[in-house]
């Protein structure tokens, strides 16, 4: 068997090595937790983002960069919703990562899975198996495509890039999102999470104080009232001094619409409570023994918890 | 660029191109897992229904395998025409885990061997073997990372699919060149051992004197 150099495979083959070695430039390894390091990707000259999950402790971090030297580093700000964190090196260096900017992930598409989980980048190949819509995660974080990958996940992969067959990032990897699944968080997620974290520290959720759980909603009063679902929001809890306290919320009542859009899924509620809604009265509507009422809420800011993987 | 499958014929040059690239991968693979096949051996231990793989290295009836695939005082390697034959065991290194059979054979083909220090992290490699009693099956994924004692290549860590069975089998590049033996799985990676440390090995053997052979096993 002859070799050509001009063979699909070996140029396949030539040119997943390129790009795994271009963008090897900017991943860095992250010890800020115990046994392995995690992965995290050089956003711009100084700045990391990598995975929520991975990062156990706030300060004292040490990146390793791919070509050996080893920066100090403080955490930013941390986005458990998203799973998303962003770290400050101690000097602004690091080649920051391409980004594949121009199109979503499709599905049959060839990623490769970069780490770095000790000295040196590692790669892992795949495709990308499913994409959908914008989609919230199980702590209520907006994610703006579902991507997932049919790549193997390894010790250290979360925090690392998915990359496409010319280099450039699609995606930050994590486990911390699905069960056994590699999924990866779109640019336009990190973007956007990343800016609000360096200039905030946090990303800013809005918070009413209600604790709901799913009803089926009377036949009767469904037809009589014509609404739209057949399931609401039942008030099984309310903070006190709360935004829904405040505005006269009641333990049993049945929340059908917030800002006129009607819920019956407490993520539907979650999703609309984003930041920019802080300060701002909405109106919620609600089923008082089964009559409908309407109330203005003034929406909070919910605090931080102490959130740790 | 020509595409030549395995049996001769001659594809037109740009009927597989025109189709697209993959398709052009497609048919390479084909031909690359053929060419495999035809250097790929089972080592059988008596008594067990799968053992390990291992790797024609000289066409007079040399055979590299995993120290750990052979259990046998006298084991057993079935060649790729399904023939099964008893091997002699000329040396067996633990530490290496690698161990070189003889076989007695007619028209064997040695394995090309291709240099493990040429491997980067996302080079496509390609594993053969006989994974869980699963015959000839191949494994497709990149070079993870390859791991160096004294600037010497002492693992390659791989990301392709191995099971007990693989053992001993080849784990190539896309010429389908050798570059390593796979030995475990570590972490849901396929670790091999580098095909520069099968030469080392395989020096030592020719230096004892266990072998004589007109060609040298190792350059």
């Amino acid at each position: 068997m002859s070799t050509t150099p001009d063979s699909v495979l070996q140029s396949l083959s030539d040119d997943l090595a390129a790009a795994v070695a271009k963008a090897s430039l900017s991943v860095v390894a992250i010890h800020a937790r115990r046994r392995i390091p995690s992965s995290g990707i050089i956003w711009r000259p100084g700045v990391i983002v990598t995975a929520h999950h991975t990062i156990q402790r706030d300060e004292n971090i040490i990146v390793t960069l791919s070509d050996g030297t080893t920066v100090g580093a403080t955490l930013a700000g941390r986005d458990p919703t998203t799973d998303i964190a962003v770290l400050r090196l101690n000097s602004e260096v690091g080649v920051a990562a391409e980004r594949a900017t121009d199109a979503d992930a499709k599905v049959g598409q060839i990623v490769l899975a970069l780490g770095m989980p000790g000295s040196a980048v590692t790669a892992a190949l795949g495709v990308v198996s499913a994409t959908g819509g914008e989609w919230r995660s199980w702590h209520g974080g907006r994610i703006d495509q579902f991507v997932r990958l049919d790549v193997s996940i390894y010790d250290g992969f979360s925090g690392g890039p998915s990359v496409d067959a010319r280099g450039r990032v699609l995606g930050l990897n994590t486990s911390g999102l699905a069960r056994a699944s590699a999924m990866t968080i779109p640019l336009r997620t990190v973007e956007r999470v990343v800016e609000q974290l360096l200039s905030a520290g946090r990303v800013r959720r809005g918070f009413i104080g209600l604790g709901l759980q799913p009803v089926r909603l009377q036949a009767g009063v469904v037809k009589e009232q014509g609404l739209p679902r057949e399931v609401g929001l039942m008030v099984v809890s309310i903070e006190e001094g709360g935004p829904a306290h405040a505005a006269g919320v009641s333990l049993g009542d049945v929340v059908i619409a917030f800002d006129g859009a009607p819920v019956s899924d407490p993520s539907e509620l979650l999703g609309a409570l984003s930041g920019e809604r802080i300060g701002s009265a909405v109106v919620i509507r609600l089923l008082r023994g089964g009559s409908p009422m309407e109330l203005h809420i003034t929406v909070g800011e919910r605090q931080r918890r102490k959130e740790h993987a | 660029m020509t595409v030549t499958p395995i049996d001769g014929s001659t594809l037109a040059a740009g009927s597989a191109l025109a189709a697209g690239s993959a398709l052009a991968a497609d048919i390479e693979l084909e031909r690359l897992a053929a060419f495999v096949r035809s250097y790929t051996v089972e080592v059988l231990s008596r008594g067990r229904s799968s053992a390990g793989s291992g790797v024609i290295w000289h066409a007079d009836g040399l055979i590299v395998t995993n120290a750990h695939v052979v259990r046998d005082a006298r084991p057993q390697v079935a060649l790729g025409n399904k023939e099964v034959v008893e091997a002699r065991i000329v040396a067996i290194d633990k530490r290496f885990d690698l161990a070189l059979l003889s076989v007695r054979g007619d028209g064997l083909h040695a394995a090309p061997i291709g240099d493990a220090e040429s491997l980067r992290a996302g080079s496509l490699v390609l594993a053969l073997g006989h994974p869980l009693g699963v015959h000839n099956a191949l494994s497709l994924g990149v070079v993870h990372t390859v791991t160096t004692e004294r600037g010497l290549p002492r693992y390659i860590a791989a990301d392709v699919r191995l099971a007990p069975g693989n053992s001993g089998g080849p784990l190539v590049d896309t010429s389908g060149r050798v570059v390593g033996i796979n030995a475990m799985i570590v972490g849901g990676l396929g670790v091999a051992i580098p095909s520069t440390v099968v030469r080392r090995f395989l020096r030592q053997v020719s230096a004892s004197g266990a072998v004589n052979l007109s060609v040298p096993l190792a350059a």
